[in-house]
C-alpha cells in the first residue's frame, strides 16, 4: 500500500529569528516572531492559520502563542517529543491534521532561550536527592553522568573501540559543518573557521569528545507552516513536499536525562536505523536518491551513528565515510548547509526542517546544484523522526 | 567519595528501592522475573517476555567488566571536580546487565577492565554501590 500521506502536503512558509548567545527577549517574543515570518513566507495570514504543534521541552504553551499571534481559530494543538527528536515528528503530526480534516494550515515551532536560559547541555538540575519516579536517574546521577555530552562520549568510547573510528573522523563532520556555517550569515560560528589543527587544539570536554564535538547551544526561534500540496502552490515562495515522514523509536526507557539508552543491547545502533528503513519505504526512496541531508547534530558522533544508520555506508564505516570528504559541498553526501546545532544553532534541530526547505527552494547559503530530494533527520538517541522534502 | 554535598540517589523508589536496600546489606542486586527467570533492568514492575507481574530482587556476583567508559575534564557540578571517569560497568553473572559508577582522575581502564562493586555510605540509610578496578 502506499503511504497515505505521500506527497500530500508540504512545508508553504519557514521563519527564523536570530540565532544568539543572549536574546534578551522572552521565548514568547522569539516564537511570535518566527511564526509571523513563517506565515507571511508561506503568503498567508493569521487568519489561515488554525493549527499549532509544539515541542515537549518548550515552556511556550500551544494557546499562548494562538493569542499572541491572533490566530482567530484553534482547531487543532499538538506536542511531540522528545526533544530533539520531535521536529520531523512534530511537521508529520502536523501534516496528519491536515489531512484529516482538522485544521486546514498548521504552525510548527521551537522557541527557546536555550543559553541565556535554561542550558540542556548543562544536564540534569542535581539536588541533595535525586531521581525515582521512572526517571531512573538515580542510578547515574550520583555517580557524576550528568549531561548528554558525558552520556555520548561513553557511546563514542565505544564505536571507536569496535570499529576504528578515530577524532579525525569526528572532526570532518565539525569541519564540514563549520564551513557551511561560515557561508551563512545567520550562523553563530558565521565569523569562526575551523581546521583540523583547531579541531585537535580543542579543548577536552568528556574524552573522547572535545569543545568542537559539541553543539552551540542558543537563543532563538524557528517556525514553518504545513498545509496541503494543493494550498501550497498558492504561496509566493516554492514549497517542499513532504514525501514521507516517519516516527520510530525502540520501545525501551527513556526517562531522566535519557541515560536508560546506555541498556540498550547495542550503543552504537540507534532509533535511527528503524526509522530509516520505514521512511525509505514510505517515500519508495532509498539513501543513493538523497541529494542533500540535514542530520541532527547536537554532538559529531551523533551525525556518525546515523551515516551508517540512514544507510549511507555499512555499520562501523561512518568514521571512513566521514572523513572521505563525503559531506563537504561537492561530496556524494553534503550535510547541514546552514551549519547545523553544531555551527549554525541549536534550535533542536527545527533548524534542521527550515534549512531543507531552503534547499529544495534552491535559497540556501550553500546551495547543493539541482537538489531535489533532502533527507532531514531529528535527534537521538531518543525515539527519533526524519522525513524526507521533495520539489513539488 | 565522603563529600557532604554529593548527590545522594532517592532510595525508595517503588520500582528502584530494592537495589538500595540490598547496597545496605552490601550486596548487589538485580531484578528477575520470577517466572521466567529474565533480568528486568532497569527495573520495572512487568515482565513483558511471558506476561508476569511476579518479580523478585535476587543477589549476583558483584564482579563486572568495563563496556565502554568517558573522562570528564570539563567541571558540571562542585561534587564532581575533574577529571574524572565515569565507566559503564556489564555484570558477569548477567550478560547485558550494565551499572555505571565514577572513578577518581584519569585510571588506566579499557573495554574489558575488570571490575568489582563496593559499597558506600553517601548519607545515612543510603548506600551507594560502586566500582573499582579488580586486580588480577
Amino acid at each position: 500500500m502506499t503511504y497515505p500521506l505521500r506527497d500530500r502536503c508540504a512545508i508553504a512558509g519557514i521563519g527564523a529569528t536570530e540565532f544568539s548567545k543572549k536574546s534578551g527577549r522572552s521565548v514568547l517574543a522569539l516564537g511570535v516572531e518566527a511564526s509571523l515570518a513563517a506565515i507571511a513566507d508561506a503568503g498567508m495570514t493569521v487568519d489561515d492559520i488554525d493549527g499549532i504543534v509544539r515541542c515537549d521541552l518548550d515552556s511556550l504553551q500551544h494557546n499562548d502563542l494562538a493569542h499572541a499571534l491572533g490566530l482567530p481559530e484553534l482547531n487543532y494543538w499538538g506536542a511531540a517529543g522528545v526533544g530533539g527528536g520531535a521536529p520531523c515528528g512534530m511537521v508529520a503530526q502536523a501534516a496528519a491534521a491536515v489531512l484529516s480534516g482538522q485544521a486546514k494550515s498548521v504552525l510548527v515551532f521551537r522557541a527557546l532561550n536555550g543559553r541565556s536560559g535554561q542550558r540542556y547541555g548543562h544536564g540534569a538540575a542535581v539536588s541533595a536527592a535525586v531521581g525515582g519516579n521512572g526517571s531512573y536517574d538515580e542510578y547515574f546521577l550520583p555517580h557524576g553522568l550528568l549531561s548528554p555530552g558525558q552520556m555520548y562520549g561513553l557511546v563514542a568510547q565505544r564505536h571507536m573501540a569496535e570499529f576504528g573510528t578515530t577524532s579525525e573522523d569526528f572532526a570532518h563532520i565539525a569541519i564540514a559543518c563549520r564551513d557551511r556555517a561560515n557561508a551563512n550569515p545567520n550562523a553563530q560560528m558565521h565569523d569562526k573557521t575551523l581546521t583540523m589543527d583547531d579541531y585537535m587544539a580543542g579543548r577536552m570536554i568528556s574524552d573522547p569528545l572535545r569543545v568542537f564535538d559539541f553543539c552551540q547551544e542558543t537563543d532563538g526561534a524557528c517556525a514553518v507552516v504545513v498545509t496541503t500540496a494543493e494550498r501550497a502552490k498558492d504561496g509566493p515562495n516554492p514549497a517542499a513536499t513532504i514525501r514521507a515522514a516517519v516516527q520510530s523509536g525502540m520501545p525501551d526507557m527513556q526517562g531522566g536525562m535519557l541515560f536508560p539508552a546506555l541498556m540498550r543491547p547495542t550503543l552504537t545502533t540507534q532509533p535511527s536505523a528503524s526509522a530509516a528503513a520505514k521512511l525509505y519505504e514510505r517515500a519508495g526512496l532509498g539513501p543513493s536518491d538523497i541529494d542533500v541531508a540535514q542530520i541532527y547534530d547536537c554532538f559529531t558522533i551523533t551525525v556518525l551513528l546515523q551515516l551508517e544508520d540512514y544507510g549511507f555506508c555499512a555499520k562501523g564505516e561512518g568514521g571512513s565515510f566521514a572523513s572521505s570528504g563525503a559531506l563537504q559541498l561537492d561530496g556524494s553526501l553534503p550535510i547541514n548547509t546552514a551549519g547545523g546545532n553544531l555551527s549554525e544553532g541549536y534550535i533542536h534541530g527545527l533548524n534542521h526542517v527550515v534549512e531543507g526547505v531552503r534547499q529544495i527552494r534552491g535559497t540556501s547559503t550553500s546551495q547543493v546544484p539541482d537538489a531535489e530530494v533532502c533527507l532531514v533527520t531529528s535527534g537521538i538517541p531518543v525515539s527519533t523522526s526524519a522525513m524526507i522534502l521533495t520539489k513539488a | 567519595m565522603t563529600d557532604i554535598t554529593l548527590p545522594a540517589p532517592v532510595a525508595d523508589d517503588h520500582d528502584t528501592g530494592g537495589y538500595f536496600q540490598a547496597a545496605q546489606r552490601g550486596e548487589l542486586a538485580v531484578l528477575f522475573c520470577a517466572k521466567c527467570d529474565a533480568a528486568l533492568h532497569l527495573p520495572g514492575p512487568y515482565c513483558s517476555s511471558c506476561g508476569s507481574l511476579d518479580v523478585e530482587w535476587r543477589t549476583v556476583s558483584p564482579t563486572g567488566t568495563i563496556y565502554t567508559w568517558t573522562v570528564v575534564e570539563h567541571q558540571l557540578h562542585p561534587a564532581f571536580p575533574v577529571p574524572y571517569t565515569v565507566a559503564l560497568v556489564e555484570i558477569d553473572d548477567v550478560p547485558g546487565v550494565r551499572l555505571v559508577t565514577h572513578l577518581d582522575g584519569r585510571p588506566d581502564v579499557e573495554i574489558g577492565t575488570p571490575m568489582v562493586a563496593v559499597f558506600d555510605d553517601v548519607r545515612e540509610h543510603t548506600v551507594l554501590p560502586r566500582w573499582v578496578i579488580r586486580d588480577a
